[in-house]
């Protein structure tokens, strides 16, 4: 009974997330297609100065993107391009933009996770310990702290850190090497002050997020029980009242990915060197390489799609109490 | 907090709708919260350094050449340079003077002047895109609550469209495709930012749709019109005012981080713009990417307090 109607859920979501995915990728379309600016202007300064005919240079590179044809036929391509995994090329790259992501994918993908372990872990903890002991001097130094976390520019932080540990105190002055291995201890050590910049804010805001979800659960009814059973304290906590704020606390996590994290990342990688997507997407808008700034969006946006859909369905999956219908 | 009986039934709601008198009392519970009352001090200052401190600091742009780098009041530092006559290199002490009270950039431009015209900038940026989100956000979640059916469906789901695009992102691109102007920064953030406000007022508004009030005022035969600007505006108001002051700092950060990668209005000196220039000053000049910072920090924290303090003095059920 509950197996059919979780698969017919999760068909549901699929099919919507698909819709969602043409809306994202059509106003992509209708942005690209709406801006003043062209991928030929980049060439059309260069090739004039030669003493070419502006527009000959503008006639072929409209020709060269298929920007002469119809605009639906040109909607028609695009998305099939897209589909069949055609992002185009990048020029200043001179390698399809395809190719680029897989190269570069990785090093945002660490940074992310190792931020995200690091907020987590500590963020929880914090959380937990400030709503155990709510309204005492260490939960409101935790709760200022978190505002101050939480209101401090991530790059900014990241520049602070850097004049601080690198320039000042002259430790911390490594950078990224690719040449290395992904997790070698030269790397690591080099993403140590960048982990701290991401991480920061979104610590700050674990705490915030568990300290809440601890207190509304703290008050239930249910924890007056474990108690009156004679359990432990840190049973009580630990196994009644965070495994049931942890679901919702899961979701606001997960939720934060597009609005906080990837921005985050951009920055921080840009502050720190390292060569992510948000570096790449850095580059290609000096070098006017549009195919590549759009792409990096997309990717960011398809993936924040993927991650709602799959906290939705294991969301259903561990909480037996959810239907949807 | 412990209060006698008579000051709480001082403040307690009139019962009457007596304007002034409801905002007396919010005004109350605001105050209350001493992290709210900074904020709100804060933001007061740096509107007042806004609006008449550029009429007291010199030109932004205005180069002095003989103070290149000078390091803030307080503050000693070495330079070192290269003397070509004598093949050496001469380290000289420079101390900060009260010309420049907050010393100046490798140019020789005023850092209290720019700072004081990137205040103007920012708190500009974060009123106006704001204003333009909260607007489009409360059109859009009125309608797709009052009128409802195919209207709402496709509202709420160009809303979650809108909702996937990882905010910064969507940005970038935007202000890439269509150029660099403060104008079209300002338009862009708030053509962007509305998703969240329009959630919030739809849930609130369709909430209140059903209530006794509303129900009555339709029985009395108000038309679509009154009801919505007559009862449900009103009674969402204090859901927007929260909304907008802690989507302010937001804003004010999404243009420095632009600016900061080189997406920002080259013409206007924004804080994000000045701490651009001085991440590439950081030996010579750490002072430079040091104080807009702060400015920037201060000014997101004061607006975060203050938000933070509003939803709890709206908040009936909460104990401030």
């Amino acid at each position: 009974m509950r197996k059919s109607w979780l698969r017919d859920y999760i068909i549901k979501r699929l099919l919507y997330s698909i819709v969602i995915a043409w809306g994202i990728l059509t106003i992509t379309f209708i942005l690209v297609r709406v801006g003043p600016s062209s991928p030929a202007d980049k060439y059309l300064a260069n090739l004039a100065a030669k003493g070419h005919d502006p527009a000959q240079v503008i006639a072929a590179i409209e020709a060269r993107y298929g920007l002469d044809k119809p605009i639906l036929q040109q909607y028609g391509e695009y998305m099939l391009n897209l589909l069949q995994g055609n992002w185009g090329w990048s020029l200043s790259t001179s390698m399809p933009v395809m190719e680029l992501i897989k190269r570069h994918w990785i090093y945002s993908f660490q940074l992310i996770l190792l931020s995200s372990l690091f907020a987590a872990v500590l963020g929880i903890l914090i959380g937990i310990y400030s709503a155990v002991r709510q309204y005492t001097k260490t939960d409101y130094a935790f709760t200022f702290l978190s505002f101050i976390g939480i209101s401090i520019p991530n790059f900014w932080l990241g520049v602070m850190l850097i004049l601080i540990f690198s320039v000042k105190l002259g430790i911390f002055k490594t950078y990224y090497d690719t040449t290395l291995p992904l997790f070698s201890l030269a790397n690591l050590k080099a993403l140590v002050l960048p982990v701290i910049t991401l991480g920061t804010g979104m610590l700050a805001a674990y705490v915030r997020y568990t300290r809440s979800a601890m207190l509304e659960n703290l008050r239930k009814p249910f924890v007056v029980t474990a108690r009156a059973k004679g359990l432990p304290e840190h049973v009580v906590i630990g196994k009644h009242v965070f495994r049931n704020a942890l679901l919702p606390l899961v979701t606001i996590i997960m939720f934060d990915l597009g609005s906080i994290v990837f921005g985050g990342a951009y920055l921080t990688e840009i502050v720190f060197g390292i060569p992510g997507l948000g570096q790449v997407s850095f580059n290609a808008i000096f070098a006017n390489d549009y195919p590549v700034v759009v792409a990096i969006t997309l990717i960011g946006t398809l993936v924040v799609l993927l991650v709602n859909l799959t906290t939705d369905i294991i969301y259903t999956y561990l909480d037996p109490r959810i239907r949807y219908d | 907090m412990t209060e006698t009986p008579k000051a709480i039934a001082k403040d307690r709601a009139p019962l009457s709708g007596g304007g002034l008198r409801l905002i007396g009392y919010y005004w109350r519970r605001l105050t209350r919260n001493r992290l709210a009352v900074f904020g709100l001090a804060f933001i007061i200052f740096l509107a007042l350094v806004a609006i008449i401190g550029p009429f007291f600091t010199p030109d932004p742009t205005e180069v002095d050449f003989e103070a290149k780098n000078l390091p803030p009041v307080g503050f000693t530092i070495t330079h070192s340079t290269y003397d070509i006559k004598t093949d050496q290199f001469i380290t000289t002490r420079v101390s900060g003077n009260w010309k420049h009270p907050l010393g100046t950039d490798r140019k020789g431009r005023d850092m209290l002047a720019m700072i004081v015209s990137g205040a103007r900038v920012s708190l500009q940026v974060g009123l106006l895109a704001t204003g333009i989100a909260i607007i489009i956000g409360t059109i859009i979640g009125v309608m797709s609550a009052y009128l409802g059916g195919w209207v709402d469906n496709a509202l709420m789901r160009f809303t979650d469209v809108m909702m996937t695009f990882p905010f910064f992102l969507l940005l970038v691109l935007i202000v890439f495709i269509f150029g660099p102007s403060l104008a079209f920064i300002v338009l862009a953030i708030g053509l962007t930012g509305w998703t969240g406000t329009a959630r919030m007022v739809r849930s609130e508004s369709l909430s209140l749709r059903t209530r006794e009030f509303v129900m009555a005022a339709k029985a009395l035969g108000a038309g679509d019109g009154w009801v919505v600007f007559r009862h449900l505006i009103p009674n969402v108001i204090s859901l927007i005012i929260v909304i907008a002051t802690l989507s302010i700092p937001g804003v004010i950060l999404a243009e420095a981080a632009l600016s900061f990668i080189g997406l920002g209005d080259p013409t206007v000196p924004s804080w994000g713009i000045i701490l651009e220039e001085g991440q590439h000053s950081l030996t010579t000049a750490w002072w430079v990417a040091v104080e807009p910072g702060i400015m920037l920090f201060l000014t997101v924290l004061a607006f975060n307090f203050l938000g933070d303090g509003l939803r709890d003095a709206f908040d009936p059920k909460s104990s401030v």
